[in-house]
């Protein structure tokens, strides 16, 4: 074990049933139940990433909080994550504090994102983070417990609570946990983290300030054009439509098949997105989307749903069968007011 | 069966001391910054505040910044020309 000295207050109970009640009392859990953190757990989960409990990993200007290694295994504990996972979490937690990604604003604003957290590279596999059948859905411990760490610490630790500090005024579900894998073993296009820099045999995790994902249907086309015609349109009037957020654009099997049999890469669809998804300014004015009145030129000025085609972030995951896919529109504040991160997942043990 | 210890998932935020430049008496003949924090209409609400500062309460003029998005603090430049150039910082939020 890294080390036995904790600085954590510690609270003394008959049994795991009486923690788990004081984690309700407290106000320390998401609603659902929380594993006890025993200081063996925690010091499991630090032995695990190869850092000591008093590591700072990020510090959140706005709340003047330190976010120490301690806290996050802590965190890690109750969320009911595996010690393997902490380096994902580890990572994680350095995006959101990165200044790209600007805690504050997707973290309180009404508009109510939850940090989406795409996993690539070995660690993905080895952590069976699931990026197949079902993928947002419940059944894989790592995809439900390490976005749920993410959530109690920031809830725990930099004081988000909702209603208070996250004033989400609908939130989504993804705000539980939201963590997906891109399914590399089967994608025929360069893998998200590499087409952001890292290198192949490398493991990274993106972090996007989210909403929840659309789905959309396509089973009538064979061309990739006509498979991404429909969710350009459906992008295109969806309620960001003026702020110019990044989005995810997660492609299934059927629709990523199809689009990679058409001689597609990555950068097509990127490029086919951001020309086929702008508005006029006329749409968006008569739309209540922009104040002002329509003038002659806003029936022809067009206003581009992204800020550039690379906003749109393309993941090839989903199951094989069935011809949907999904798009997640990034938090409505737009990228001027916060962008996805993507941090390597170190091995810190020596 | 023996007890158990947990250990305490919070923190407690860190404390920072601020001090405020105390107010000024009255406006007038002041010169008036307005932080603009990019919201839709934020621009309008403060220009109609610093109208109302100048015709209703004698403020001399007043001028505006623009912070480079809603969720951080005025970045430097701003702070730094607020500082040599006006009396008191009117800060809004537009939404």
């Amino acid at each position: 074990m890294t080390t036995t000295t904790f600085a954590s207050k510690r609270h003394v109970v008959a049994d795991f049933a009486q923690a788990m009640d004081l984690c309700y009392e407290r106000g320390w859990t998401d609603g659902l139940p929380v594993v006890p953190p025993t200081e063996p757990a925690v010091g499991r989960m630090l032995d695990a990433v190869g850092l000591q409990p008093d590591a700072q990993l990020a510090f959140i200007t706005n709340r003047q909080v330190a976010v120490t290694a301690e806290k996050v295994a802590i965190n890690a504990v109750m969320a009911g994550c595996l010690p393997e996972y902490m380096p994902v979490v580890v990572a994680a937690v350095e995006a959101i504090a990165d200044p790209l990604w600007a805690y504050h604003g997707p973290a309180t604003s009404t508009a109510g994102a939850g940090p989406l957290l795409i996993v690539n590279g070995p660690i993905a596999r080895r952590l069976e983070i699931n990026c197949e059948d079902n993928l947002f859905g419940p059944g894989w411990r790592s995809n439900a417990t390490i976005g749920r760490a993410i959530r109690l610490i920031m809830r725990n630790v930099i004081g988000t609570l909702p209603g208070l500090l996250d004033r989400g005024t609908l939130g989504h579900p993804g705000k539980y946990s939201y963590v997906i894998a891109e399914n590399e073993a089967e994608s025929p296009w360069i893998p998200l983290h590499v087409q952001r820099g890292c290198a192949p045999g490398e493991s990274a995790v993106t972090v996007l300030a989210a909403e929840a994902p659309r789905q959309w249907y396509n089973q009538l086309s064979s061309t990739p054009d006509g498979v991404l015609r429909t969710v350009c349109d459906d992008m295109r009037h969806h309620n960001s439509t003026n702020g110019q957020p990044q989005y995810v654009l997660v492609l299934a099997g059927e629709h990523m098949r199809t689009i990679a049999n058409g001689g597609w890469s990555k950068a097509d669809i990127q490029k086919f997105v951001f020309e086929n998804t702008q508005n006029s300014i006329a749409h968006i004015k008569r739309m209540e989307r922009l104040a002002g009145a329509v003038t002659p030129q806003d029936e022809t000025a067009m206003r581009p749903l992204l800020a550039q085609p690379d906003d749109v972030l393309v993941v090839a995951a989903g199951g094989r069968a069935g011809a949907f896919s999904a798009y997640i529109p990034g938090w409505a504040g737009g990228r001027r007011s916060s962008q996805a991160v993507t941090k390597v997942i170190q091995d810190r043990r020596a | 069966m023996a007890p158990i210890e947990i250990l305490d998932p919070t923190v407690e935020p860190r404390h920072q001391p601020l001090t405020y430049v105390p107010r000024p008496d009255s406006l007038k003949g002041k010169r008036v910054g307005l932080v603009e924090n990019t919201k839709f209409n934020s621009d309008r609400l403060l220009h109609r505040v610093g109208e109302i500062l100048i015709n209703e309460y004698g403020a001399a003029e007043c001028k505006m910044w623009r912070k480079h998005n809603a969720s951080v603090p005025a970045h430097a430049e701003i702070i730094e020309e607020a500082k040599r150039s006006v009396d008191v910082i009117v800060a809004g939020i537009g939404d």
